[in-house]
């Protein structure tokens, strides 16, 4: 679990390099960047993140004191706020469109499509493993005692949520 | 439900107030006119709290193998550092890479 997360990390590691060298070398647009971006939807994602990491939290904290039904629920909520992201990407997709932000709007706008679909493809597959681990448990595959499946879900969760928590001020705040 | 779970929950319930407060107000930052350094330290600052409180109470961070935490918090720490020192130094920065990129 960790090794794939170390590989998460380097992956972005390796974007956000990319980003700050892109953003030495053309500082006029990035300053400008923010105020092309919706800072509504950015702040969307960041609480939708955020508000399921925490429903994964208690989750787990369910699951240690063996409470099953009400890890179930927590972890249900957490799927819900999850799916918020790509709800609210799909507004803001159709809003930057509709604006003319596409591939071809500067280097800027493709660095923010570039680290952001990244991370959308992260959320992706942790949406897909949150449903599993929520069929896992409502079939009581984890126990108080051996629940590592879980945990290994909860960890990658967490960090795709950190690894939000440095892209989001670095396109809708930094002017 | 013990009274030492209790607090672990209202913990992680704490945290995730901070982290919502956080984001709001910090996005609040970005509609100053502020210069742009200044900004930069705002910002990577409240970063940097939200990425402690994310790894402390929602990764359990302090539960991991010394190495592995060790790596994560270089990368949560090394993230706003790096914010300010390209928002501050983005000329040498630009000169530095250009040079290597030919």
């Amino acid at each position: 679990m960790w090794v794939g997360i170390f590989c998460e990390i380097t992956e972005f590691a390796l974007l956000f390099a990319v980003f700050f060298i892109a953003r030495a070398h053309h500082p006029e647009a990035f300053q400008a960047g923010p105020e092309r971006l919706s800072l509504l939807a950015g702040t969307g994602y960041t609480l939708m993140l955020l508000t399921s990491g925490w429903c994964v939290a208690r989750a787990l904290h369910a699951m240690r004191r063996g409470d099953k039904r009400a890890t179930v629920r927590w972890m249900l909520a957490g799927f819900v706020f999850g799916l918020g992201y790509p709800a609210i990407k799909i507004f803001e997709l159709q809003r930057n469109f509709a604006l003319g932000l596409d591939g071809s709007a500067g280097v800027f706008i493709v660095s923010y499509y570039y680290l952001t679909f990244t991370h959308l493809v992260h959320v992706f597959w942790g949406l897909l493993g949150m449903m599993w681990v929520i069929v896992r448990t409502g079939f009581g595959a984890y126990t108080p005692e051996e629940h590592s499946g879980l945990e290994a879900f909860a960890c990658y969760w967490h960090v795709t949520d950190m690894i939000w928590l440095m892209i989001f001020p670095l396109f809708y705040l930094l002017g | 439900m013990s009274p030492e779970r209790k607090i672990t929950d209202r913990k992680v319930d704490f945290a995730w107030l901070m982290l919502v407060l956080l984001s709001v107000g910090g996005a609040g930052m970005a509609s100053t006119d502020a210069n742009t350094v200044l900004v930069a330290v705002g910002v990577s600052l409240v970063m940097a709290i939200k990425l402690r409180l994310v790894s402390t109470y929602f990764l359990e961070l302090h539960e991991a193998h010394p190495r592995i935490r060790r790596a994560v918090l270089a990368f949560c720490h090394g993230m706003p550092i790096l914010v300010i020192l390209t928002t501050a130094f983005g000329d040498t920065l630009s000169r530095l890479t250009g040079a290597l990129l030919g």
